[in-house]
């Protein structure tokens, strides 16, 4: 790595000027700087030179150090802002392993095998508090509740017997000669058990003889389904565990991810919304979700603009989706046209047209600043009906998040064949893993700038329009839109050697597109923090 | 395996009738029963006989049957669709339980309602408030559809 003496001295904040300055590497960047009121973009495409240069060189480590989210202006507001959140992301593995070292930790107490304790735990939802309150009252009594002890005298062993010519009352399938039952001695075959434990391993509770409350143990279930069944019923009771415990543990709540994240410092947790921030974590899977509310990060929005709009878009949607359909009308030749992918750069295969797909006109009208999509224009002054327009605008503002929510779906999926296009570049151009990885990191800044340009819809949506910070609000999504798009359509090429032609562009487009998307949480979270955005109207 | 076990469940009834109670096969088909419950004598329903249809699921016992009333009954478990809310036909089954324990089940749930797990809250809601005028409405539904 070449030094950077002058940033040295610096830290992180310069790291985060220079990875700032030099996106504006492209002239026609200056429209856009003019629409800006930061005073930090104060490059113009003039002063371009060679020290410029090697500190684009230098923006691979930048990528690839992955120093993001900690806000070049953040120098001077960190002390303002919430506190850093402290937290592990944990697998299925650890859980199971916290878990049993709780149980350990009980044994002394309670003086009981661990099997009966996972037992116990089960039955009082891991919450080991009420579990001891209700031992030292009465612990006879919970042992017997739990089904750790039966009611009467014990009838017989527990465990599997040899029988003659036994009938199951189950199945009434005769002439057996092996039967299992617990102490109460309720004697069932082992085909029978078995398809009873299988059925129930998954609800995470305690199973019980059939006939009565005795609990059988997992050494029990293991011996009638075989090894490791016991681990499904314990994977199973993990769920019940982290529910009871959710202020420590969540869930990765995106599809198919089984990581769970602990914070450690749950005190600070508070501290948020008084910053109109969130407690954002992310999970080893680079999923990010806001630990207070499990939505995926939705800034500029706070939880309360997230949580309104959810409601709402619940409400509204079912009328609004069939109006939303996936397909639209070419405004030119009028053909169905279906987006399923890519871009918002739409050419109609039928009469070559070329157009946005959000706001259906002309594409090379989108040049620098007439660039209007995300505007909500006002309707004309001869429509009264206050209620109309308030749909109207609410109309507006969901088609606008659903469609770059399903762009956002759209590039979900091309970040999944991405393994695939580094496999391809590497094989074609000889280049090493590390100097390939440009691409899926340019992937993840798309989807985020994305994922908060969403979420700065309902920011805008409850904002009041007519207050100056708003319209700054609205410029600086326009920003984003325009670098998000210009990324997408960047990461549409399918050419490896192409791609790596165009390594820098990648580059600069990704920190532009992160420049741009910190602003706009910026600018987001001080309408919030200023009341000019507020949800509950 | 299910077939066995409906076999000797209807042969069990058979032999051994409930009070109360009688349950057997519509057709051919033994997995589809109708079963009919008189009121109990010490309910607002006495008097009346109430029919069930009962669906046996394929991996029965270890899933319980599907139990509805056709006949409309004003009760705060019953809906009008004849739709039980009763804990041992859902989550609290055991394969060792039979069509006729689950009879009795809902005899007994014929004389005391749960109100506090209503599926009819209307109807528990006066079950709670004004217990007369509850009784008075079962019976009168009783005598127009039961008897």
């Amino acid at each position: 790595m070449s030094p950077r003496p002058e940033y040295v001295s610096d830290s992180d904040s310069g790291l985060d000027v220079f990875s700032e300055c030099h996106s504006f590497e492209e002239p026609s960047s200056t429209n856009i700087e003019i629409l800006s009121d930061d005073s930090e973009f104060d490059f113009s495409s003039g002063d371009y030179s060679e020290e410029e240069d090697a500190r684009i060189e230098n923006a691979t480590s930048e990528l690839e150090s992955g120093s993001l989210l900690k806000g070049s202006k953040s120098g001077k507001l960190e002390p303002l802002g919430p506190p850093k959140l402290n937290y592990g992301c944990l697998t299925t593995d650890q859980i199971y392993q916290i878990m049993l070292s709780r149980l350990k930790a009980l044994e002394p107490v309670l003086n009981r095998t661990p099997e009966d304790i996972i037992v116990l735990l089960q039955k009082f939802g891991w919450n080991e508090e009420r579990l001891l309150e209700c031992w030292t009252d009465d612990d006879n009594g919970v042992l017997i509740s739990c089904g750790l002890k039966p009611k009467d005298d014990i009838k017989c062993e527990r465990g599997i017997k040899e029988v003659r010519d036994f009938v199951c009352p189950i199945c009434c399938e005769s002439g057996q000669t092996e039967a299992f039952s617990l102490e109460c001695g309720h004697e069932y075959c082992l085909d029978c058990h078995r398809h009873y434990i299988q059925d129930k391993l998954g609800e995470g509770k305690i199973i019980t003889c059939m006939s009565c409350p005795l609990a059988l143990r997992n050494h029990d279930i293991d011996v009638l389904t075989g090894t490791n069944s016991s681990q499904k019923l314990m994977l199973s009771s993990m769920k019940s565990f982290i529910q009871k415990h959710s202020s420590h543990y969540k869930w990765c709540p995106f599809v198919d991810c089984n990581y769970v994240i602990q914070i450690g410092n749950i005190s600070c947790l508070s501290e948020f919304p008084r910053f109109h921030a969130s407690p954002y974590v992310i999970c080893d899977n680079m999923h990010k979700f806001c630990f207070r509310c499990s939505l995926e990060s939705h800034d500029p929005g706070d939880c309360k603009v997230a949580d309104q709009w959810v409601k709402t878009a619940q409400v509204e949607s079912a009328n609004l989706n069939w109006v939303l359909k996936n397909t639209k009308e070419c405004p030119k030749c009028g053909v169905n046209i279906e987006k399923n992918g890519g871009c918002n750069h739409m050419t109609c295969k039928s009469c070559l047209f070329e157009f946005c797909w959000i706001c259906e006109r002309q594409w090379a009208d989108h040049g620098g600043s007439y660039f209007e999509c995300t505007r909500f224009k006002k309707e004309d002054k001869n429509d009264p009906q206050e209620s109309k327009s308030t749909l109207r605008k609410y109309t507006f503002y969901y088609r606008l998040f659903s469609e770059h929510e399903n762009s956002a779906k759209l590039d979900w999926k091309l970040g999944q064949t991405v393994e695939q296009k580094v496999r391809a570049l590497q094989e074609t151009t000889g280049l090493s893993w590390i100097e390939t990885q440009f691409l899926p990191e340019s992937i993840r800044v798309l989807i985020e700038g994305r994922t908060t340009l969403k979420w700065s819809f309902p920011v805008a949506f409850y904002s009041d329009a007519s207050h100056n910070l708003t319209k700054i609000f609205v410029d600086n999504q326009l920003l984003l839109v325009t670098a998000v798009e210009d990324l997408s359509q960047l990461l549409q090429i399918k050419e490896p050697r192409k791609i790596v032609e165009k390594k820098l562009e990648f580059f600069n487009k990704s920190q532009f597109v992160k420049s741009r998307e910190r602003a706009l949480i910026e600018c987001g979270r001080d309408l919030l923090c200023k009341g000019i955005c507020c949800p509950q109207k | 395996m299910s077939l066995k076990r409906i076999t000797k469940e209807l042969n069990d009834l058979g032999r051994d009738p409930p009070t109360s109670c009688s349950a057997g096969p519509v057709g051919d088909d033994l997995y589809h029963w109708q079963a009919s419950i008189m009121g109990p004598g010490d309910s607002p329903y006495a008097g009346g006989v109430f029919f069930l249809s009962i669906h046996f699921p394929t991996d029965y016992p270890f899933k319980p049957p599907k139990i509805s009333f056709t006949t409309k009954i004003y009760h705060p478990n019953i809906n009008a669709n004849g739709n039980i809310c009763l804990d041992i036909l859902k989550d609290q089954w055991s394969p060792a339980l039979t069509i006729s324990k689950v009879l009795l089940s809902i005899c007994s749930l014929l004389t005391d309602a749960n109100p506090d797990d209503p599926l009819v809250p209307e109807i528990a809601h006066i079950y709670k408030t004004d217990r007369a005028k509850y009784e008075a409405t079962a019976k009168e539904w009783t005598k127009k559809y039961a008897v």
